[in-house]
């Protein structure tokens, strides 16, 4: 068999001529019915923050978690309709955290995380086993924060490990996949990466914040290895410290996968042009393009992305 | 970023990969209407999911592993719904090399076809592959190296 007598046979399969045509007005009529729901589930949820708000009032003590009821890591999961990964999640070996950092005009919960292999019913194929991390996001000025609005892509959460460059372990290197959906007014951001586990044995850490790739305008390393946050970053940031069982680590394994990566050098002095300040335009076409432009403050010519 | 809500990404993503998704979904159904409704299900699912690609490649992944899931349900459905084996009569012979060679990649243990199929079809290499399947390079070449012999065998057999 050669690739000229594969690519024929399939060559020759025929579908239905008008396939994207009909896909194409099917998806469209979903998404306006998404966008529909989404609009009916805000209104009706205008009217129960009002009564909501009218208890809280009466009550006068009412703690700010207490007030949110968020879904948990296993009902963030049956969203997706991933019933292995939900089970798991309310399984023994589930970490469920519920820690919330306050910080850029949000509340940020990690609410909690598992490891294990073949949890996810759409990649029944894999040879490895992942980490599935669940963290909740909300807005503590009760704007509201839509599926239709919120610009996922803005932020990142990423684990990060003590001792290695951020460069070198963060979602990139563990090929992340990350998924996020609203809910009554939160919204759920689903990390599947990598095991971390392997880690286990140094301070694991998961990042979330308003960026992109770590470096080291974001982050900093102690010279005994511990990561923060800059103190000059302005972003919304939030730094969780994941209790991991060290039992569970594999330093040999740590070590190549850094190795593997080539990332490991870390330096938290800026370069000249990692310390050039750059300012963003956005702008919205009327079909919804969105352009970016980054130019240093300077005159400088600019770079569109698109 | 756009979201793939709108009208314009829904048209792009579709005319972009509905060729490559409805012949992938061949690898692992018979009729054309079945590989239709998996990438369809998988688009839809795209909508409703609303997962966060770093870049095009990672969509593309996406899309691939999400059909490949929902054709093995397809398939795995209509297994169940089917009559008892002994009164399976012989199905008929293949009408063409064509269909000899689609209904061997249907017989091959899934985690073989796709890795022919993106390879064969699609002229990846097995680092490529690797990385839309989520998979270590060194699987993809051993998936690769079986699948090809396997499918050696059964059209040998066949013409024989």
């Amino acid at each position: 068999m050669n690739r000229e007598d594969y690519r024929k046979a399939f060559d020759e399969l025929s579908f239905s001529a008008d396939f994207q045509e009909r896909t194409a007005d099917l998806l469209q009529k979903r998404a306006r019915e998404l966008e529909k729901e989404c609009t009916d589930m805000t209104f009706n949820k205008t009217k129960k923050m009002a009564v909501l708000i009218a208890a809280c009032i009466a009550l006068l003590v009412v703690s700010v978690s207490a007030a949110f009821a968020w879904l948990t890591p296993a009902q963030v999961a049956e969203e997706y309709d991933q019933p292995l990964l939900a089970e798991a999640f309310s399984g023994k070996d589930a970490l469920l955290l519920n820690e919330t950092v306050e910080n850029g005009g949000y509340s940020i919960t990690l609410l909690g995380l598992v490891s294990g292999r073949n949890l996810d019913v759409l990649n029944q194929d894999l040879e490895q086993d992942h980490t599935y991390s669940v963290l909740a996001l909300r807005r503590l000025d009760g704007a509201l924060l839509e599926n239709w609005d919120f610009d996922f892509s803005s932020f990142t959460m990423t684990p990060l490990v003590e001792g290695y460059s951020p460069r070198a372990v963060n979602n990139w290197t563990l090929d992340a996949f990350a998924q996020g959906f609203a809910k009554d007014n939160v919204y759920y951001f689903l990390l599947d990466t990598a095991s971390i586990e392997m880690f286990a044995d140094r301070t694991v850490y998961m990042a979330f914040y308003e960026g992109f790739v770590p470096d080291n305008n974001t982050f900093t390393m102690a010279e005994d290895g511990t990561i923060a946050f800059c103190e000059d970053f302005t972003g919304v940031h939030a730094l969780f410290t994941l209790p991991l069982d060290p039992a569970k680590a594999d330093p040999a394994a740590a070590d190549a996968f850094v190795e593997s990566t080539g990332l490991n050098g870390w330096s938290n002095e800026r370069t000249a042009a990692e310390t050039e300040e750059f300012e963003t335009e956005r702008s919205v076409d009327a079909d919804g393009n969105e352009t970016v432009i980054i130019r240093p403050k300077e005159d400088a010519p600019a770079l569109a992305v698109e | 970023m756009v979201p793939f809500g709108t009208d314009e990404t829904i048209c792009r993503i579709v005319a972009e990969y509905s060729p490559m998704l409805l012949r992938l979904a061949c690898t692992r159904l018979s009729s054309a209407a079945d590989a239709e409704d998996a990438v369809q299900e998988a688009f839809l699912r795209l909508l409703t999911a609303r997962p966060a690609f770093r870049d095009g490649e990672h969509e593309k992944a996406w899309l691939i592993r999400t059909t490949l899931q929902r054709a093995s349900d397809i398939r795995r459905k209509a297994e169940q719904r089917n009559i008892p084996l002994e009164d399976v009569t012989e199905p008929a012979a293949p009408e063409s090399a064509g269909e000899e060679l689609r209904s061997a990649v249907r017989t091959l243990p899934e985690k073989y076809g796709a890795v022919i199929h993106l390879h064969y079809y699609e002229g990846y290499s097995i680092r490529e592959i690797a990385k839309l399947l989520g998979l270590p390079a060194a699987t993809v070449g051993t998936r690769l190296a079986r699948g090809r012999e396997r499918l050696r065998q059964m059209l040998r057999e066949d013409a024989v």
